[in-house]
């Protein structure tokens, strides 16, 4: 069973491809990296996966069932996928309660505005800001944390999305090592609740220590895939993170 | 006394103004410039409904809420497509063309010449025809508005236009339609400030588009800003403090069309001062 | 009577005008990339200098006009040394910078007002300059000849010292990227107050054309700037070229389409035109999509 499946998806910019016919199968229930050197499209893929940037051509398949060559940003809960943002987008100057909140209440216009949040909201908001250790600082301004308390409340509100999808964008970028482990101990969790992670990582050592899968992308296009002790020992993809 | 009375109806007046422009501006991080002609849809509304028509104030402010509503949808309908510097200038464009429309529409606004002879209101036998009673049903509006807006800004929806303010790129990945949302504020703060409007018409008893135009939009802008961004009691100490500051012209005994100028000036620098020392203004929660 | 040949001659004249207002606002937007308010008063600020030093004291025309330029090209260079500078300093946001320089506009307006009244003012009586030129079955005045060849004059200097000096150079590596441009070594502040002065001044002249060509009054700084901003939208935001082009279009669609429309809806029609580009084609004609 395949999660998310492009079938040669493509995304340009002024003519130059950023994703270049790219066809991939992400397994459901595993963690599935994708890695390449600095400009080959793995944000852009996230991007265009997320609905924030227009697919230019080929298709995107979720659950083997919705097949789209349009992805709007706010459906794409519906389709049981949320994401973080690798250069963070908070609500910054609201509380970190309320960074949480916003994702857990009504959507639909109307009813939104004739509820306010309930207990189970809060529940579920002190679940996932405990898991984060950021409960207690729960009424502070998003924008008064540290860089990384900022990337912690980034993966609590994904996870507060409750979704099957989770599509992280260098979580552990510029971490102190007891954050990484907060955060890689969550990325195995969600695993053993059977959830999809596709991550965007740097550091061999976390995508030997996660990984179940390994994409290697270079200048838009497949470059290698497989087992991620398999892919890091072939000579392309040392290449291609060396510079030739 | 009669003076005093005067201050404060005005303050309730431009008070709703604020309180529905923050909405907008303070909540939802769009800045408006467009509010003005809000407030003249709302005014036109109920004087040609009450002059023409001859209903009843009531019921005029209620139409007139209607239609001012209607008219924000379809504008915010244009607008929420916009964003940034040409969501700006689209509402001070906006702006302008409704102007136009009340200047050129003559059949129905009579024009420059303006509507004179707007009745106060009556309410089965009750009549607030006299200024203290104006007061009090300004009061009423000011009281109804605040608690609007309050109810909308706790509102799990009032939390998501924060988050549109903050970051509407990222709300989006959460599920959130920003366009509807944008479509729904405008059309609530729309509506709000058709009841100054209805307010202001039948108080002055006389309205022209000039009271209207882009500079009132700025007005209204400086109250929002000067009280702060995204706070309500906010709105209403500007409102509070902007009515009431102009008014010690007077005691310097400038003439009254330097006085109505001096004014303006004081707004335009206090914009400046504001932007430049303090953008959150006096009791704000929101930098822009 | 085929009026077709001055319907062309009132869209090339309105164009003129527009261009000069386009020409300053995008050079401006272009170094400091926010929309400014102010240049629109100086173009009142340019129009009242000249009534003040030509129709008050009655001095010579070509010194009032230079003057009245001046004037506002300084009163620009002064709206960025007192608050715009600080206001880059601050790093402030763009909707910060716009709501100053609304206060900024809206308190100029108000001065002008105090100075010299609300009243219309026309700056030329129609005695004075009775000479009218035909060419091609359009009739114009020597001022609206001027306005269209000073224009033109106008566009081609500003684009050869744009091409051709090392000062245009640094305009447009200032255009390209602020913090670049710093890193380069260009004295970024100065420049940028330099480009307020040289904007200030092609709007200080476009109003003085119009306290030629139809008068002037302190809230003309409205029309003026919303003209200005939707020919450089339609043009490209920014973009110096783009902005000149939009200007005359803008001219052709005003003037021809009051065929059709009574001419005090003409504000409507320069407005919906700005709606249509800012909803489909919010990058203008000469700038590439974001």
């Amino acid at each position: 069973m395949f999660s998310i499946q492009t079938k040669n998806l493509k995304k340009h910019f002024d003519g130059v491809y950023a994703v270049d016919d790219l066809s991939i199968k992400i397994e459901t229930g595993q963690i599935t990296s994708i890695i390449g050197p600095n400009g080959s499209g793995k944000t852009t893929l996230i991007n265009t996966l997320s609905g924030l940037l227009e697919i230019d051509g080929g298709l995107v398949v979720i659950e083997e069932s919705e097949k789209l060559s349009k992805i709007t940003p706010h459906e794409i809960p519906s389709f049981g996928i949320t994401r973080t943002f690798q250069n963070i987008h908070l609500f910054e100057q609201m509380t970190i309660l309320d960074n949480i909140l916003v994702v857990l209440t009504d959507r639909q216009v109307f009813r939104a505005i004739f509820e306010t949040h309930q207990t189970f909201h809060l529940k579920i908001a002190e679940e996932v800001l405990t898991r984060v250790g950021l409960w207690e600082k729960r009424g502070q301004l998003a924008v008064n944390l540290s860089y990384g308390q900022r990337k912690l409340l980034e993966i609590a509100r994904a996870l507060a999305m409750d979704a099957k999808i989770y599509l992280l964008d260098e979580p552990f970028a510029g971490l102190f090592p007891e954050m990484v482990k907060i955060i890689s101990g969550i990325i195995k969790e969600l695993k053993q609740e059977s959830k999809t992670v596709i991550l965007i990582e740097h550091d061999m050592g976390l995508i030997r220590e996660l990984s179940d899968y390994v994409f290697v992308l270079d200048s838009g296009k497949l470059l290698a895939e497989g087992k991620p002790s398999e892919v890091l020992a072939k000579r392309e993809v040392i290449e291609a993170y060396l510079g030739e | 006394m009669a003076y005093l009375i005067h201050l404060l109806i005005l303050f309730a007046i431009y008070g709703i103004l604020g309180l529905s422009l923050n909405l907008v501006m303070g909540y939802t991080g769009l800045l408006s410039v467009t509010h003005g002609a809000f407030f003249g849809i709302g005014a036109y509304a109920t004087a040609i409904l009450m002059t023409h028509a001859g209903l009843n104030f009531f019921v005029a402010l209620i139409v007139g809420l209607v239609l001012s509503g209607v008219v924000s949808f379809i504008i915010g309908a244009i607008l929420s497509r916009l964003s940034g510097d040409y969501f700006v200038l689209g509402t001070v464009g906006l702006n302008y063309l409704i102007v136009t429309v009340l200047i050129n529409w003559s059949d129905l606004t009579r024009g420059p010449l303006g509507i004179a002879g707007i009745h106060k209101p009556h309410f089965f036998g009750l009549s607030f025809s006299d200024t203290p009673a104006f007061l009090v049903l300004s009061l009423i509006f000011l009281a109804l508005t605040f608690l609007v807006a309050r109810f909308v800004v706790n509102s799990s929806f009032g939390r998501a236009l924060k988050a549109i303010r903050e970051d509407q790129k990222a709300l989006q990945v959460f599920g959130y339609n920003i366009f509807s949302y944008k479509l729904a504020i405008f059309t609530i703060s729309g509506a709000l400030a058709a009841i100054a409007g209805a307010l202001f018409a039948s108080y002055i008893t006389f309205i022209n588009p000039a009271s209207f135009d882009v500079m009132q939009s700025v007005f209204i802008l400086a109250v929002v800003v000067l009280g702060g961004l995204g706070s309500l009691r906010g709105s209403l100490l500007g409102a509070l403090l902007l009515v009431i500051i102009p008014e010690l012209l007077r005691f310097v005994g400038f003439p009254s069309e330097i006085a109505a100028q001096t004014r303006q000036a004081i707004y335009g620098l206090l914009l400046v001062v504001l932007m430049l020392y303090r953008p959150q203004g006096l009791i704000g929660e929101y930098k822009l | 009577m085929n009026i077709i040949p001055q319907i062309v001659a009132n869209s090339l004249i309105a164009g003129s005008i527009y261009a000069l207002i386009a020409l300053g606002f995008n050079l401006v937007y272009g170094a400091t990339r926010f929309v400014n308010m102010v240049p629109g008063a100086l173009a009142a600020i340019g129009g009242y200098t000249v009534f003040f030093l030509f129709n008050r004291l009655g001095l010579n025309i070509y010194f009032s006009v230079i003057a009245g330029v001046v004037v506002a090209g300084f009163f620009g260079y002064l709206s960025d040394r007192l608050v715009f500078r600080k206001l880059r300093s601050h790093k402030a946001s763009n909707l910060v910078s716009f709501v100053a320089s609304l206060g900024i506009f809206t308190m100029l307006q108000a001065l002008i007002s105090i100075l010299f009244t609300s009243q219309f003012q026309s700056v030329l009586s129609v005695t004075e300059n009775p000479k009218t030129y035909q060419i091609l079955g359009a009739t114009f005045t020597w001022v609206q000849g001027l306005i269209f060849i000073t224009s033109i004059a106008a566009f081609v200097s500003l684009a050869l010292i744009l091409k051709k000096t090392s000062f245009g150079k640094a305009v447009r590596a200032v255009s390209d990227d602020e913090e670049v441009s710093k890193i380069i070594g260009i004295n970024t502040n100065r420049l940028i107050s330099w480009i307020f002065f040289i904007g200030s001044c092609l709007i200080g002249l476009s109003g003085i054309f119009i306290g030629f060509d139809i008068g002037i009054n302190p809230t003309m700084g409205l029309f003026i700037i919303l003209e200005g901003a939707t020919a450089s939208i339609i043009g490209g935001i920014g973009n110096v070229y783009g902005g000149f082009l939009g200007a005359f279009l803008l001219g052709f669609v005003e003037n021809f389409g009051i065929l059709k429309i009574p001419g005090e809806w003409k504000p409507a029609i320069a407005f919906g035109l700005l709606i249509l580009f800012l909803i489909f084609k919010p990058e203008g004609i000469m700038n590439k999509k974001k």
